[in-house]
C-alpha cells in the first residue's frame, strides 16, 4: 500500500496555477525524488502536502487516512515531517535544544525527549556539536540539524526540501549516505533536489514536473533516458553524458 | 566546591537576605520602595511568560492589573468578600480577557498583537473613566475607589505595618519565578521558545504555536491580575489613570526588555536596576527636569537593544560566571598551595 | 436631520485628517514591516516645527508645508539611518524583529520628554489665528474652514503618495522591497536606502498632517500620543500597509466621533471606536483593505 497518495492536486494563487492536477504516490520504505526547473511548483506541492496551505482541488492520503487541509502540527504528530529549503534553526538555542523541540512531538517528559534527541544526534554523527548554538553552525551542519529536528519527531514519511543545496561535493556524498541509512531504517523519504548526481544516486523513483504538471515518472535510468525530460528540463549536456 | 554548589549557596544567600531585610530596614519609606520594587519585578516576570518566551510584544498589561485591582476591591467593598478570594476572581476574569485578545491576533504578525493589546487596555481605561456603575458594580469613574480601613489581619488583606505586605509580595515573586523556571524546562517552554523564534519551523515539528501562546497569555494575564489586587490592598486607593495607564503597560515591558526577555533572571534584574533609576531621577529631577527619568529609560532601552538585544542579563550572567570561575580557581590554587606545604 | 448631515461633513473632514496622521504609519509598516511607535511623536515634532515656523516668520500656516515636509523628511530619513538601521542589520536573520519595534518606543519616550524639557508642558496655539473657529455656512449648516483645508490637503497628499508608489522608479523600488526584501536586493535595490526613504516619507506625511492640525489644535508635548493610538486603530481598520485604507479608516473614526455624540455621551464614542477595532480584529483581521497574505 502506498504510504502517501496525492490525487489530482491543484494549487492556485490568485488565478495562477502553481500545481496542476498532480498525481503521485510513495511506497512504504522508498525514496521518491521530485525534480523540475525553478518555479515548476515543487515547493508548492510540498507545502500543500505538509499542510502549510490546503490544495485548491484534490486530495492527499497519508497512511490510509485523508489528510487534505490538515495543519502542519497535526500532520507531524501523525508521522509526516518536513525540512525547509531555507533552513530555519532556532538560532539562539543549542543544537540539542533544537532537536528536543522535535522529540517533544511524541512525549511530554523532558528527560525522555532529551534522551531521544541525543540518540538522533548520535545516529547522524552530530552528537559532538550538541551544545553549539544553532546560529553558529556551518551550512552543512545547519542542513544536518534540519534533518535531526525532523527525525526527532519519529516520522514515517520525511519530506526533504533541497537539503543538499549549498553543500560541497564531499558533503553531498555524506548526505546521500545519511539518507540511504534512514531509508534502511524504514523511513520513507520524499525529496526535492537540484543536484542531479545526488538525486539519481538516491531515488528509487523520480517524478518530474514542469509548470506544475507531471511530465515524467520512473526509475532514475528511465528518467535519464526520457525524451520529454531531456528536452524540457535536463538539456543537451545531460543527454550526451 | 564546584559550580553548582556555589550557585546553590548564592541562591540561598539571596533568599535569606531577602527574608531578613525587614529586620534590618526599619524605615517605612525604604520598605515601601522595596515593596514596589518586588511588585514591578513580579509584574515583569509575569509579562515575560508571554512577552519573553512567546516572542510577542504585549503592551497593555496594565489592563490586567486594573482588572485584578477593581475586581477584588469591588467584591470587598460591595459584598464583603475577602480580597484573597477576589484576587482569584480577578485572575479568572483576566484570563478570559487575555485569551480573547490572543485568539484572533496570535495567528497574525506580531504587530497586530501589540496593537490589539494597547487598544484593548486603552479601551478598558476609557470605559472605567466614563462609568460610575458597570451593571450593579460601582466603579466610580475617574475618581477611582478608596478602600476604607477594616480590621487588620490576613482575611481582610489589611495590615498595620509594611512588613506583611513585604512578605506577601516576596512570596508571590518567588512563586512566579519558580513557575517560570518550571515552564522554561517543560514542553510548553520549549514550544514557546521555538514558536517565538521560527513559527513555521516549530509548526512543522508538531508545535501548535498559536495554542502555546494562548496558554502563556492565559497564565500571564492571570498572574498579572493577582498583582493588581495586591496593589489595591497595599495602596488602598486605585484610579484608572494610575493602574490602567499606558505608562504602566510600557514600563512593565521596558523593564523586562532591558533586563532581558525570555530569561528568568532578566525581568527581575531589569526591575532591580531600573526602578531605582526611575525613583531617584523622579525624586531629584522631578521638579526641575520633568520626564528626565523617561528620557533615561528611552535612551537605555535603545542602547541595550543596540548592544545587548537579549538584555542586560547576558553580560551580567557572564560576569557572574567569571566570578564563580575565579572563585573556583582560587580555591584550587589555595588547595594546591596547602598541599605543597604539607 | 440637518444636524446629522452637518456632523457627518465635519466628521469626514476631521476623519481625513486622522487618515493623514496615520498614513505615514501605514507606509512605514508596508515597507519595513514594523510598527513605528514613534509616529505620534514625529507628528508632535512636526507640530512644533510648524508652530515655530509660523510664529517666527509669520507666514500663512499652510505655506509652512514647504518647510515642514522637507525638514520632517530629513528627520525621518536620518532617524532610520542612524538609530533604527543598525538594529535591522544586527537582527537580519529575524523574520519580524521585535527589537526594532522596541527601539521606536524608546524614540517615542525620548522625543516626547525631550520636548517637554525644552518647551515645557504648556499648551500652545498660534497667536492671532483667524482660522481657529472659522466656519463656512451652507444653508443652515456650518463647516469648519481649517478642517476643510485639511481635507483637501489629505486628499492631495494621498493621491501624490499613491502616484509616487505606482509611477516613479523609486516608488516601484520601494514597493518591490516591501513585497520581497531578498528578491529586491538581488535586483540591485539597496534595502536600507529604501527603508530610509520610506521612513522619510512617513515622517514627511506626519509633518503635513501636523500642518493641517496646528491651525485648530493645541500644540503640547504629549499631543502625539492621542493621535498615535487613533493611528494604530485606523491602520488596523483600513488594513496595515494600505494608503487608501488609512484614509477610509480615518474617516470612519471621524464619523463615529462627530455623529456619535448625537446619540450618546461624547466620551462613549471613544469606547465605540475601541470596540469597532476589536470587532475588525476578530472578523476581518487583515482590515478593510489589507492584503490577506501580508501576515
Amino acid at each position: 500500500m502506498a504510504l502517501l497518495e496525492v490525487s489530482n492536486m491543484t494549487k492556485e494563487f490568485g488565478g495562477l496555477r502553481a500545481v496542476d492536477t498532480l498525481n503521485l504516490h510513495i511506497e512504504q520504505g522508498q525514496i521518491l525524488g521530485l525534480i523540475g526547473p525553478n518555479g515548476a511548483g515543487k515547493s508548492t506541492a510540498f507545502n500543500c502536502i505538509a499542510g502549510v496551505f490546503p490544495p485548491t482541488v484534490g486530495s492527499i492520503r497519508f497512511d490510509g487516512k485523508d489528510i487534505t487541509g490538515q495543519k502542519p502540527w497535526n500532520l507531524c504528530k501523525q508521522g509526516l515531517s518536513r525540512t525547509f529549503q531555507i533552513v530555519k534553526p532556532f538560532g539562539s538555542k543549542s543544537v540539542l535544544y533544537n532537536v528536543v523541540v522535535g522529540s517533544f512531538a511524541t512525549t511530554n517528559s523532558r528527560t525522555v525527549a532529551e534522551e531521544k534527541a541525543v540518540q538522533v544526534l548520535e545516529s547522524l554523527n552530530f552528537a559532538d556539536k550538541k551544545d553549539v548554538l544553532a546560529a553558529n553552525l556551518t551550512i552543512a551542519d545547519r542542513k544536518r540539524l534540519e534533518i535531526a529536528k525532523a527525525l526527532a519527531t519519529e516520522p514515517k514519511l520525511l519530506l526533504l526540501d533541497e537539503v543538499m543545496a549549498g553543500l560541497r561535493p564531499g558533503e553531498v556524498d555524506e548526505m546521500v549516505e545519511i539518507l540511504k541509512n534512514l531509508r534502511d531504517r524504514g523511513i520513507t523519504i520524499f525529496v526535492i533536489e537540484h543536484i542531479m548526481r545526488a538525486i539519481m544516486a538516491l531515488s528509487d523513483r523520480i517524478v518530474v514536473i514542469q509548470f506544475g504538471k507531471k511530465i515524467a515518472e520512473g526509475t532514475p535510468d528511465e528518467i535519464a533516458n526520457n525524451e520529454n525530460v531531456i528536452k524540457a528540463y535536463l538539456g543537451e549536456d545531460y543527454a550526451v553524458a | 566546591m564546584n559550580r553548582s554548589q556555589i550557585n546553590k549557596l548564592a541562591g540561598i544567600g539571596v533568599l535569606v537576605a531577602a527574608f531578613a531585610l525587614p529586620l534590618i530596614i526599619r524605615s517605612a519609606t525604604y520598605l515601601h520602595i522595596l515593596v514596589l520594587l518586588y511588585f514591578y519585578a513580579y509584574l515583569t516576570t509575569s509579562w515575560n511568560l508571554v512577552g519573553g518566551f512567546a516572542g510577542v510584544l504585549p503592551l497593555g498589561h496594565a489592563a490586567f492589573v486594573g482588572i485584578g485591582a477593581y475586581t477584588s476591591t469591588i467584591l470587598s467593598l460591595q459584598y464583603g468578600i475577602s480580597p484573597w478570594l477576589g484576587m482569584l476572581v480577578g485572575g479568572a476574569i483576566a484570563t478570559v480577557v487575555g485569551v480573547l485578545i490572543g485568539l484572533p491576533t496570535f495567528k497574525m504578525r506580531g504587530a497586530y498583537f501589540a496593537l490589539a493589546t494597547i487598544a484593548f487596555a486603552e479601551g478598558i481605561r476609557v470605559i472605567v473613566e466614563n462609568l460610575d456603575y458597570l451593571g450593579p458594580f460601582n466603579i466610580n469613574g475617574p475618581r477611582g475607589l478608596q478602600i476604607p480601613p477594616l480590621e487588620t489581619g490576613f482575611t481582610n488583606f489589611m495590615f498595620a505595618g509594611k512588613e506583611p505586605y513585604y512578605y506577601i509580595i516576596l512570596v508571590m515573586l518567588l512563586a512566579v519565578l519558580l513557575l517560570t523556571w518550571v515552564i522554561s524546562r517543560s514542553k510548553l517552554g520549549y514550544y514557546l521558545n521555538a514558536g517565538g523564534e521560527e513559527p513555521e519551523a516549530a509548526m512543522a515539528l508538531g508545535v501548535n504555536v498559536a495554542r502555546a501562546k494562548l496558554i502563556a497569555m492565559a497564565m500571564s494575564s492571570f498572574l498579572t491580575a493577582l498583582a493588581g489586587t495586591f496593589y489595591a490592598q497595599f495602596s488602598l486607593y486605585i484610579h484608572p489613570k494610575s493602574i490602567i495607564s499606558l505608562d504602566l503597560s510600557f514600563e512593565i515591558a521596558f523593564i523586562a526588555l532591558i533586563g532581558g526577555r525570555g530569561s528568568i533572571a532578566g525581568p527581575i534584574l531589569g526591575a532591580l536596576l531600573l526602578r531605582p533609576v526611575g525613583d531617584f531621577s523622579r525624586i531629584y529631577f522631578g521638579d526641575t527636569l520633568p520626564g528626565m527619568h523617561l528620557i533615561i529609560f528611552g535612551l537605555v532601552l535603545i542602547l541595550v537593544m543596540h548592544y545587548q538585544p537579549r538584555g542586560l542579563q547576558e553580560p551580567l550572567t557572564r560576569l557572574y560566571t567569571a566570578l564563580v570561575d575565579r572563585l573556583i580557581q582560587k580555591k584550587e590554587v589555595a588547595g594546591r598551595g596547602k598541599h605543597g606545604i604539607a | 436631520m440637518l444636524f446629522i448631515i452637518e456632523d457627518s461633513i465635519n466628521g469626514i473632514l476631521m476623519g481625513s485628517i486622522y487618515g493623514l496622521t496615520a498614513m505615514g504609519l501605514t507606509i512605514i509598516f508596508g515597507v519595513l514591516k514594523v510598527i513605528n511607535f514613534a509616529h505620534g511623536s514625529m507628528l508632535m515634532v512636526g507640530m512644533y516645527v510648524t508652530y515655530w515656523v509660523v510664529v517666527l516668520t509669520g507666514v500663512n500656516p499652510y505655506l509652512a508645508i514647504f518647510i515642514v515636509a522637507p525638514v520632517m523628511f530629513l528627520f525621518g530619513y536620518y532617524l532610520q539611518d542612524i538609530v533604527i538601521k543598525p538594529i535591522f542589520i544586527a537582527e537580519k536573520n529575524v523574520r519580524e524583529p521585535i527589537t526594532v519595534i522596541i527601539v521606536t518606543t524608546g524614540i517615542w519616550y525620548i522625543l516626547d520628554n525631550l520636548v517637554l524639557l525644552v518647551f515645557g508642558p504648556q499648551y500652545r496655539s498660534l497667536p492671532e489665528n483667524p482660522l481657529r473657529g472659522q466656519m463656512l455656512q451652507f444653508a443652515d449648516m456650518f463647516v469648519s474652514v481649517p478642517k476643510l483645508y485639511g481635507f483637501i490637503i489629505s486628499i492631495i497628499t494621498a493621491s501624490a503618495i499613491y502616484w509616487f508608489f505606482q509611477k516613479t522608479t523609486m516608488g516601484r523600488a520601494i514597493r518591490a522591497t516591501s513585497m520581497d526584501r531578498e528578491a529586491a536586493s538581488l535586483m540591485g535595490i539597496n534595502q536600507f536606502k529604501v527603508y530610509n526613504i520610506a521612513f522619510g516619507i512617513g515622517a514627511a506625511t506626519a509633518g503635513i498632517a501636523a500642518v493641517t492640525l496646528v491651525p485648530f489644535n493645541n500644540v503640547f508635548p504629549t499631543v502625539g500620543v492621542l493621535f498615535d493610538i487613533k493611528g494604530f486603530i485606523i491602520v488596523v481598520l483600513g488594513g496595515l500597509g494600505s494608503i487608501g485604507g488609512a484614509l477610509i479608516g480615518g474617516i470612519i473614526i471621524g464619523l463615529i466621533e462627530s455623529v456619535g455624540p448625537q446619540f450618546m455621551t461624547a466620551t462613549w464614542t471613544e469606547a465605540i471606536v475601541y470596540g469597532l477595532f476589536l470587532v475588525v480584529l476578530f472578523v476581518k483581521p487583515s482590515g478593510l483593505f489589507g492584503q490577506k497574505n501580508d501576515w
